[in-house]
């Protein structure tokens, strides 16, 4: 529109540039109290760079409440799930896509129609089920009911409409069996949607707040979310303590971030237009 | 129809005598059509389509997890709706919905429309914008409860302006704002990508003509960006105020729903009675209440942005 060096242009590039700054304030201020001591996390001016490091904020709450045990129960469901959800999923899209049967046309949009129900709004059976079935504070009940996306299945099925039918005809004359099919030619050709279905669903899962906090009440069985909330509530007033954990539970999704960002982005982008 | 017209171009198994006939065939394939989505219809008929069938069905008893329930007929809906907290707790999840996301939609559109020019490093701009949209709730709320402690950062900084420093979670008039202003901040960077995306859509040739015919910076916003951004404003507000309405995390963090219920959002009160005073079957009302008030909004979406016809094609 303007050249490049108009004011215009630098006065925008300079409010962006405080804008930017601004939106990591909080992260920064939680980064900044997590090292201080507690007498010292009011005091005025601001201390941005605290007097001394207390890295006890960080080693005590870790002997205190199993964040390692939490951790590593976010990273197994949140994987676990998504291998889940990538697998129905694909398996259901490519049965939407891809055979003629009675009843297909209605499977799937009913499954589509799920996509209207708020989870907030099944709270109380989706509780009495998991608790019927045996499930509260287990792995398998925080993990199958999350193995099924109905975003994973129309996307998937988008994606499968467009593969030519010709390849898997081919294969068929081969004699290939409909399992090794779907496993050596479907999976392989979908796989970049494969993959950001992947990343959103392991993101969203990894970020899941409400159905753990209903399956999981005891310690060891608490998501790290979870376990954050209640390590909140039960040491709400020790400020450097919380910033700490909340630094360390930031970190492992930043690195993911950071490394995939471009595709993180756009898999958000794509997903979250219908999720 | 393609599975049949291309039968008819190649020999089938069945043609090659691998099988008895093409009927024997075609019913295979449709066996195996139905196998391959079974794991996940069974997923969704046993975890999402039973239970909120059981939502309304409950919604008519009195349940308390122990004992068997006690049909009540419509009483559940009388009461929630005739009392005041479960009213005041719609009015205030629709005041943080749209309170929310209006800022969020308008500020996210600025940035996008900013960061779509050649500014230098706008590459890294835009990913730290984005970094909030990553980091989980749970985390966003707990530091930015610090943030609207009476001492915390938001009133040091209220207060070298000169400015009031209310006592933010602590105080009716004030704690919304303080459940409101981290949303806000959590979410513009989601909306940004959304916005960024419709707009590389536009193709410059509008531009390059309204360049020869001389508009200016902000007509071309006017007349060219607004009106070809519409399907996706359109679309951000729906889904934004979807899940909005469905809040649940930095209330139960940062406020439990308090002060006197002023920040006690649906899903919130839903669970508390469940969970808190045990009393299921009104909480199914509740449920009942939030899932058709969301059932509307979708249909508003699907109104405005015909998804259903997306699918079919």
């Amino acid at each position: 529109m303007t050249n490049s060096r108009s004011p215009l242009r630098i006065a925008l590039f300079v409010g962006i540039v405080i804008q930017t700054v601004l939106m990591m304030v909080p992260l920064f201020y939680m980064l900044s109290t997590s090292f201080k001591a507690q007498n010292e996390v009011f005091t005025l001016p601001i201390q941005w760079i605290p007097s001394q490091f207390l890295i006890e904020n960080y080693t005590q709450p870790l002997q205190e409440k199993p964040f390692l045990r939490w951790f590593f129960n976010s990273t197994f469901v949140a994987t676990a799930s998504t291998a889940l959800v990538v697998l129905t999923s694909s398996l259901a899209g490519y049965s939407f896509a891809k055979f003629r049967y009675p009843g297909r046309n209605l499977l799937f949009w009913i499954i589509i129609a799920t996509l209207m129900i708020p989870l907030e709004a099944m709270i109380v059976p989706l509780f009495v089920l998991v608790r019927d079935l045996g499930w509260l504070n287990t792995y398998t009940g925080l993990i199958i009911p999350a193995g099924g996306s109905a975003f994973g299945i129309f996307l998937m099925r988008q994606h499968m409409l467009s593969m030519p039918d010709e390849l898997i005809e081919a294969a068929r004359i081969d004699g290939a069996s409909e399992p090794y099919i779907f496993w050596r030619i479907v999976l392989p050709i979908n796989q970049p949607a494969l993959s950001a279905l992947a990343i959103f669903s392991f993101m969203w899962n990894w970020n899941s707040f409400l159905y753990p906090l209903l399956v999981a009440s005891t310690d060891e069985m608490r998501t790290l979310p979870i376990g954050l909330a209640s390590f909140e509530s039960a040491y709400s007033t020790n400020y450097p303590q919380l910033m700490a954990v909340s630094v360390l539970a930031c970190i492992p999704v930043l690195i993911v971030f950071f490394i995939l960002q471009n595709r993180f982005i756009e898999s958000m982008a794509l997903t979250g237009v219908k999720g | 129809m393609q599975g049949l017209s291309t039968t008819t171009k190649h020999p089938t198994p069945a043609e090659r005598g691998l099988r008895a006939g093409w009927w024997t065939y075609r019913r295979r394939q449709q066996l195996w059509g139905f196998l391959f989505a079974l794991p996940a219809v069974i997923l969704f008929a046993v975890f999402a389509i039973y239970p909120i069938l059981q939502t309304f069905y409950l919604s008519f008893f009195d349940f308390n997890l122990v004992d068997p329930p006690q049909f009540v007929g419509l009483r559940n809906f009388e009461t929630i709706l005739t009392t005041s907290a479960f009213r005041d707790s719609i009015a205030f999840t629709f005041r943080y919905a749209f309170g929310t996301y209006i800022p969020t939609l308008v500020l996210a559109l600025a940035l996008a429309l900013a960061l779509n020019t050649k500014l230098p490093g706008r590459s890294v701009l835009r990913m730290v914008n984005f970094i909030p949209v990553v980091i989980s709730w749970v985390i966003v709320a707990v530091v930015w409860k610090l943030i609207f402690h009476q001492n915390g950062l938001m009133n040091v900084f209220l207060s070298s302006l000169g400015l009031y420093t209310p006592d933010w979670l602590l105080s009716r008039d004030w704690a919304p704002y303080a459940i409101i202003i981290p949303s806000i901040w959590k979410e513009i960077g989601f909306y940004m990508v959304i916005f960024l995306a419709g707009l590389q859509n536009i193709p410059t040739v509008y531009y390059e003509a309204g360049k020869i015919d001389g508009t200016s910076a902000w007509q071309a916003f006017r007349y060219i960006t607004l009106p070809l951004l519409r399907p996706t404003i359109v679309l951000a507000i729906v889904i934004s105020i979807i899940n909005g309405l469905k809040i649940f995390i930095p209330p139960f963090v940062m406020t439990q729903g308090g002060p006197a219920g002023s920040t006690r959002v649906m899903a919130l009160i839903i669970y508390q009675t469940a969970f808190a005073n045990g009393r299921m079957g009104r909480a199914s009302a509740m449920a009942v209440m939030l899932f058709l008030i969301i059932l509307l909004f979708t249909l508003i979406q699907n109104r405005l942005y015909g998804t259903g016809r997306d699918v079919e094609a």
